[in-house]
């Protein structure tokens, strides 16, 4: 019989405030109050009463009777927890201690930093997330699971420096090929958990669903599953909110954890916990050149850079370590959630979900790209060169350069210095023309970006080679003095 | 790696003179390269540039037709390239037939050339009888025999110049088009777009691109028309190009929710591109079909011909629709999904992870300087 080892995810991101407007910025001295949206506090009120809290009680109740379960929650969870249910945070205080209980880590700001070129902010948010868990919880994590479990060979050796015994990641078939992922792996050396999505993705995505041919999911019917694998361990990961949140408490979720572990022990199929599952023997090391992640049918990270959108705001952050006076801001602004909710699947058919989607996906971005700019724009006073640092800057949705023709905007935007150099080599001849022929680039390097010298020199170019050599010549300049 | 100095012939360039889709590939092949290795890039123009590390040298051609012209432009740059060529080039790269002349003066040393179409194939699949066609075909063909090693675009490409210059199938190599998706893939709004067109945002749109020329099958997607509208009768579609038969389509397709844009700017295509639903691509023939790439990097459902290079790079049903270039064929494929815009949806951007996957310059590049190797054996 296979073991089982549960594992749970917790996680709520600081949602923006979509009504942020730079205007209100000099009223403010503290950003944060009008960075972040009033309705985190609604959401986190709200899915405590419908989850974390009864969720969790019934998690100790099954801790008692020598259940196991582990549980990776993020650094801006427990501060929101803290803020307005410190009640659930003792309550989830008790099940770190309890000796049938793992935590494991994760960054501390559920983030996409794991996806930038440079691994030293990753390597920082981890760090910050595994004192907070010592000193919020008292227990140290031994395990680690990137965000959303995106993983590639790229992360191995910062998840080895930092001294994890493992990482978390999902078993996706095209990485396992003919193997199953109740087995043990490892990456460049690294012990890998592979995460069975199709038993897990049962009871997060499949349990009140009506259609599927299996509804409605018993404990019972789930623990023949569960027995019927003939590896050495099934792992389950599920987001905590799965329990309450994602399906009410009427649908009878917590009947079907409450049975779960009865059903399992009399199949003989042993709960452990992820430390206990690395006694296992490596069966093969795999070969991970893509990032993976457990997101949609995909399983890699386009849930979050797919878009140009996606990729616009992730260039500007990336490239915010640069100008950040306040790196808790910054990295309040790495969370994977924003790139989540500027997502989109254009233009179906017209499919009116779709159309709508898309709408709310521009306001995302706009909203995020404003914060952005606004946070740099406060930086900048403090910075050591704060004349070329503020011509590199992010600029907000209203001061960006959107490329045109007679025709209209050509849907290629730029949002800084480097990115109008990247869009001058790609946008279409017509739209370059017309603009060198109103002056537009020159305008705007001078009014928005605010390089003279730099739309002094422009007003000479004649096509977009002259463009680029100008304007790449001048970037290098000024980027040499702030790196 | 070792670093190889690399010259690159094309006639035209994006950065001096452009004509057509020979320039972009060649440019980014160039400068893709030019991450890794010294490229002197050797084409038309006034002034010698450097532009992301590849060095461009120029010269200005003169010649009462196209041949001749041709023909002071080989001997102009091989002048230009003697410049340059100390330490000596490891490796000589001629793209299309304007430049074979002096890939004749250069014979002796390490040469690739590069077939992004024939004489034929660009002639509708027939042999002309004038002077002009026959002289650039033996060009063809005499690149082909006295070039190190020959790539084409595709394997349909391929094996017709075996088959028409009785190229030895050894000596070639399929080196794909690349594209660079950042072109085409931009945030717009498809809504507003449509509405320009007097579509209502929520009416499936459905693009043709391209010449409006026999051998892209613009009557044959105007013909599935009507099977496609007793399907699903809102459905609305733009045929944006031009050429030879848009005077007589636009007399065939009266009463049809069809409207022909005439020539577009780049812009209004990068427009009409991310405002569509689905793109067709009914060419009867297509050496490789770059619309394909461009469709794929804006995440749209494709709707294609199986032939050529279309047939070759779609995965029927996993990141496109494969049809018989027929009305029938056209019309099944759309039918088969318009009703879904969940697969639409899926297949687009499956085919843009396609794209990023086989069809960045980096990749091709890769394969290019695999090439260089075997031609400097």
């Amino acid at each position: 019989m296979p073991d089982i080892c549960l594992a749970f995810e917790l996680h709520q991101p600081y949602r923006l405030n979509r009504y942020f407007s730079a205007q209100d910025k000099k009223l403010q001295t503290d950003p944060i109050s009008i960075y972040l949206d009033d309705h985190n506090e609604k959401i986190l009120r709200k899915v405590a009463e419908k989850c974390y809290e009864p969720a969790t009680r019934l998690m100790l109740d099954l801790l008692d009777k020598d259940f196991k379960a582990a549980f990776s929650i993020s650094g801006t969870l427990v501060e929101q927890l803290e803020s307005w249910r410190p009640d659930v945070l003792s309550l989830l205080k008790e099940v770190a201690t309890h000796k049938n209980s793992e935590f494991l880590a994760q960054t501390y700001y559920h983030s996409i930093a794991g996806i930038f070129k440079d691994k030293t902010e990753f390597i920082n948010q981890v760090k910050e997330h595994q004192s907070l868990i010592s000193n919020t919880f008292g227990v140290k994590p031994e395990i680690f699971e990137n965000t959303e479990f995106t993983f590639s060979n790229d992360l191995v050796d910062s998840i080895k420096e930092m001294g994890f015994k493992a990482c978390y990641t999902e078993g996706v078939d095209r990485i396992l090929g003919w193997r199953s992922p109740d087995y043990l792996y490892s990456c460049k050396g690294l012990p890998l958990i592979m995460r069975n999505y199709k038993l897990s993705d049962d009871v997060a995505f499949r349990f009140t669903n009506k259609d599927w041919d299996q509804y409605p999911l018993t404990a019972d019917k789930f623990s023949e599953w569960v027995s019927q694998s003939s590896g050495e361990c099934v792992h389950l990961f599920i987001d905590y909110e799965t329990i309450g949140e994602h399906c009410w408490k009427e649908t009878g979720i917590f009947d079907f954890f409450r049975h779960l572990p009865d059903e399992l022990m009399r199949r003989n199929v042993k709960p452990i916990t992820p430390t206990e599952a690395l006694r296992y023997s490596v069966r093969d090391d795999l070969d991970i050149p893509d990032f993976i992640s457990w997101a949609d049918a995909e399983k890699d990270i386009s849930a979050w850079l797919e878009n140009s959108m996606q990729r616009s705001a992730f260039r500007a952050v990336e490239k915010a370590r640069y100008f950040s006076c306040n790196s808790r801001i910054w990295r309040y602004l790495q969370t994977s959630d924003h790139f989540y909710y500027m997502a989109s699947k254009f233009g179906s058919c017209g499919d009116v979900h779709v159309y709508f989607s898309h709408q709310s996906a521009f306001e995302a971005f706009s909203t995020y790209m404003d914060i952005i700019s606004d946070f740099e724009d406060r930086c900048i006073k403090t910075a050591k060169y704060p004349k070329s640092t503020r011509i590199l800057r992010n600029v907000s949705r209203e001061e960006a350069f959107y490329f045109s023709s007679e025709g209209g905007p050509t849907g290629h935007m730029a949002f800084s210095l480097d990115e109008f150099l990247e869009m001058v080599t790609v946008a279409p001849d017509d739209s370059i023309e017309y603009h060198i022929k109103r002056l537009d680039f020159s305008t705007w390097l001078d009014k928005v970006i605010g390089d003279e010298k730099l739309a002094l020199e422009l007003q000479k170019a004649k096509n977009r080679h002259d463009i680029i050599r100008i304007v790449e010549k001048r970037r290098n300049e000024l980027w040499k003095r702030l790196k | 790696m070792e670093t190889l100095k690399i010259a690159i012939f094309s006639w035209e360039s994006l950065y001096s003179d452009r004509v057509g889709g020979l320039a972009s590939a060649a440019t980014y092949m160039a400068q893709t390269l030019a991450k890794r290795h010294e490229v002197h890039f050797f084409t038309r123009g006034d002034k010698d540039f450097n532009l992301f590390n590849v060095q461009y040298h120029v010269w200005r051609p003169y010649g009462r037709n196209i041949i001749e012209y041709c023909n002071d432009l080989s001997h102009g740059l091989v002048a230009r390239f003697r410049d340059f060529d100390n330490p000596p080039f490891d490796i000589i790269h001629f793209n299309d037939w304007h430049v074979i002349e002096a890939m004749h003066l250069l014979k002796e040393r390490n040469t690739v050339f590069s077939f992004h179409s024939t004489e034929y194939g660009r002639n509708g699949g027939y042999f002309g009888d004038w002077w002009e066609f026959k002289d650039i075909s033996g060009k063809e063909w005499y690149g082909a025999l006295i070039a190190k090693r020959v790539t084409a675009v595709s394997k349909t490409l391929c094996n017709e110049i075996v088959n028409l210059y009785n190229v030895p199938q050894w000596k070639t190599d399929v080196i794909p088009n690349g594209v660079v998706p950042e072109q085409f893939d931009v945030a717009i709004d498809p809504g507003d777009i449509k509405r320009r067109y007097g579509i209502h945002p929520f009416t499936p749109l459905i693009l043709y691109i391209g010449r409006m020329a026999y051998q892209k099958g613009p009557d044959l997607f105007i013909d599935a028309l009507p099977a496609i509208r007793a399907h699903r009768d809102d459905v609305r579609a733009i045929c944006a190009g031009t050429g030879g038969m848009l005077q007589h389509l636009q007399n065939s397709s009266y009463g049809l929710p069809v409207q022909f844009t005439g020539f577009i700017s780049d812009s209004e295509y990068i427009r009409l591109l991310n405002a569509s639903d689905i793109v067709v691509i009914p060419s009867r023939n297509e050496p490789f079909g770059i619309v394909l790439l461009e469709a794929w990097s804006a995440r749209k459902g494709v709707v294609a011909s199986a032939v050529g290079g279309l047939s070759e790079n779609i995965s029927h049903l996993e990141d496109g629709v494969l049809v018989e270039p027929s009305p029938q064929g056209i019309a099944w494929g759309v039918n088969e999904i318009i009703n879904n815009p969940d697969m639409i949806s899926s297949i687009g951007r499956k085919g843009r992870k396609k794209t990023d996957r086989l069809f960045h310059w980096k990749k091709i590049s890769e394969q290019m300087v695999e090439v260089y190797k075997k031609a400097m054996q």
